[in-house]
């Protein structure tokens, strides 16, 4: 009774596993509010990312660009991307084709450094591989230090009108066009089919016999240690003798073979390649923080700067971005919102002083204000272990020429 | 209570070994035998197959898994430090106890097996990345070559300054019969690539970026250039070293039946 009670809860307890993985929902997102606040506010200033077009079917191709600042917070006790930082895409796996990448127009098949405080503009190009819905962020991996994210675009991948299967051909220095999805997988199956047939083969010889473990245990056990050599007889070793002679021959033959078959080959390819940073667009604005404070109750940030128009026309603050946020000022009207774009905020800032005429020098209080802080665990900012911020100001001129600089420092709570 | 004879067992212990010696020749007994061989050959393949596996991933995970990372210095090294490291205590008590020269076999073609298994249905299927990109590498034929030569020369001293030698000399050679194609050279945006890195490139993975291969890089300390072959004589010599170390972990393993005696 109690044996087929076990029984049925045991049963029970495997379909409820079943059952829950089955009814696993697809993953939403990736990383992009897991890193502390201040984290995300203080290393890179992604902005103007855009991928497109958004409805593709596959073999289609994706272009993904934009441009970021790396900040000048960058907190002192984490691994630089002055060392070494790779440009990456956050999609699930190879369902897309990385066809081409580039950061300030430099080709980025490698890792690169880039130094701190200055602009780069990225673009990456992919073909589709695999049907499906997927979220594509444009990634930076920081060696020793881990990724960073940036938001992530929603991007429909339809079936291809045939049935063919996917083909990803490339041409080699030796003349060869090869199609990357099965090349050289004749070779490999048929090279492990034969050492997996010398394996069991071998397992089969030593396996298969009268006496195996528990009666040679015995014999061994009687004869003693000095004499257990005598259980291996004259034809094992001409069978041990024969199957290592052919594998020997089976291992050199096949590397004779494969160099004669491709006499050119070279290793793997690795090494940092050099970017040439671009100077951030400043248009003679002087910038200083005066203090900041963050407002739990009220979700905003609010930011005492003073303002110093060295240009010869007048500026406009239109916009503050902060971790992939954008708080734009409805009153500047001048940043461009992408198809897709997420963590938006349309009228999120609020600027004290509207124009800053050329040669004034102003104290300017600016509140980024929404419930994306919430919604983006930005809240967690006041509980970090550096309670700095950083964060990029894009303001314009008459012409609706586009400047920018990064600002930061510390932020005090204001709990109540 | 019965008293020890001259080598330390008591009387009844002499006798139940020679019942045992005896059943050898009972033919129900040998059938009843063949039974428990089959159960231990079971078990011990199961704890094989799992145990390589979780050794090897967590050691040399990402040289087995992406064509890209097989390289001519870290992966030669790396892969038979590994599995040696596992083979050895086994051998030496199969060996000692029923003079089976098996378990390098064993353990490579279980870890063959068992690798095409997962990516198929691991990298393959479930994340869509070709087998081109992530087939296993083999090492079936150095098992074979360690596993004869204590056939051959019924010594675990000779099987490990020639087999411990050749599984870690030829760990490059077995695979250049399948893996050349892979190296031969790519321009792409004016830069030369291989095929590997080719795929590498292509085939995204979010969270191994580039830098993340532990593989060749140019170096000064060089012999003529010639990085394969130091790499293999190096690799060798490592294999006599890990391979003895872990038989001498192996024989103080099996020493330590002692205490399962007192416990019985």
């Amino acid at each position: 009774m109690n044996k087929l009670l076990a029984r049925k809860t045991g049963l029970g307890a495997l379909l409820t596993g079943l059952i829950l993985v089955l009814l696993a929902g697809d993953v939403m997102a990736h990383g992009e509010r897991a890193q502390l606040a201040s984290m995300r506010m203080r290393t890179v200033h992604w902005f103007d990312t855009k991928v497109e077009p958004l409805n593709v079917k596959v073999g289609d191709i994706i272009t993904v660009t934009g441009k970021l600042v790396t900040s000048e917070w960058w907190p002192k006790h984490m691994p630089s991307i002055e060392d070494t930082v790779f440009l990456n895409i956050g999609v699930p796996g190879p369902t897309f084709l990385r066809l081409h990448s580039e950061v300030n127009g430099v080709p980025m098949m490698r890792s690169t450094a880039f130094p701190l405080g200055k602009v780069y503009e990225y673009k990456t190009v992919m073909r589709a591989r695999v049907a499906g819905r997927y979220h594509v962020h444009p990634i930076l991996n920081v060696k020793d230090a881990g990724s960073l994210v940036d938001k992530g675009t929603w991007l429909e991948v339809a079936e291809a009108d045939g049935d063919a299967p996917f083909v990803n051909e490339i041409t080699t220095l030796t003349g060869e066009t090869i199609n990357l999805e099965t090349y050289g997988l004749k070779g490999v199956f048929t090279w492990h089919l034969i050492w997996i047939a010398m394996g069991v083969a071998y397992l089969l010889y030593w396996l298969v016999r009268r006496e195996l473990f528990i009666p040679r245990f015995i014999r061994i056990r009687e004869m003693g240690s000095d004499r257990a050599n005598e259980l291996m007889t004259k034809k094992d070793f001409v069978v041990s003798s024969l199957f290592f002679t052919v594998a020997l021959a089976l291992i050199l033959g096949g590397y004779l073979w494969a160099e004669h078959k491709y006499p050119i080959t070279i290793p793997l390819q690795t090494g940092l390649v050099e970017v040439e940073p671009i100077e951030i667009p400043t248009g003679g604005l002087e910038v200083e923080v005066d203090h900041a404070t963050y407002d739990l109750a009220g979700r905003s940030l609010s930011m005492q700067l003073k303002l110093t128009n060295n240009s010869e026309g007048p500026l406009r603050i239109g916009e503050f971005l902060t971790a992939n946020i954008r708080f734009l000022n409805p009153d500047v009207n001048e940043g461009e919102i992408y198809e897709g774009e997420e963590m938006i905020s349309k009228d999120g800032l609020t600027v004290s002083v509207d124009t800053i005429q050329p040669g004034q020098t102003v104290d300017v209080e600016l509140v980024a204000s929404d419930a994306l802080w919430e919604q983006y665990r930005m809240t967690g900012l006041i509980h970090d272990p550096d309670s700095r911020f950083a964060g990029m100001i894009f303001y314009y001129d008459e012409n609706g020429e586009r400047y920018f600089q990064e600002v930061g420092g510390a932020v005090l709570p204001n709990f109540f | 209570m019965s008293e020890a004879n001259a080598n330390g067992l008591t009387e009844t212990e002499v006798k139940a070994r020679a019942l045992d010696l005896k059943s050898l020749d009972n033919p129900r007994a040998m059938k009843l035998y063949r039974r428990f061989d089959g159960i231990i050959i079971l078990v011990l393949f199961t704890f094989l197959v799992l145990g390589i596996q979780i050794q090897f991933t967590l050691t040399a995970g990402d040289w087995d898994y992406w064509i890209d990372w097989r390289d001519r210095r870290w992966w030669p090294l790396v892969a038979p430090f590994s599995l040696l490291l596992f083979i050895a205590p086994f051998t030496y008590g199969i060996w000692e106890r029923v003079r089976l020269p098996i378990m390098a076999t064993a353990v490579t073609t279980l870890l063959c097996l068992v690798s095409w298994l997962s990516r198929y249905l691991n990298f393959y299927e479930f994340t869509h990345f070709p087998l081109s990109f992530t087939f296993p590498s083999t090492y079936i034929g150095l098992g074979i070559l360690l596993d004869c030569a204590l056939a051959i020369s019924r010594s675990l001293i000779v099987s490990t300054l020639i087999g411990g030698g050749l599984f870690g000399a030829l760990v490059y050679p077995i695979n250049w019969s399948f893996m050349a194609p892979y190296k031969v050279p790519v321009e792409f945006n004016g830069m030369l690539m291989s095929v590997a890195d080719m795929m590498g490139y292509q085939y995204i993975r979010t969270t191994t970026p580039e830098y993340l291969r532990i593989i060749e890089e140019s170096t000064l300390r060089t012999f003529g250039g010639s990085v394969t072959p130091l790499t293999a004589v190096f690799s060798a010599l490592c294999g006599m070293v890990i391979y003895a170390l872990f038989l001498w972990v192996g024989s103080w393993i099996n020493g330590l039946d002692k205490y399962t005696k007192r416990i019985i």
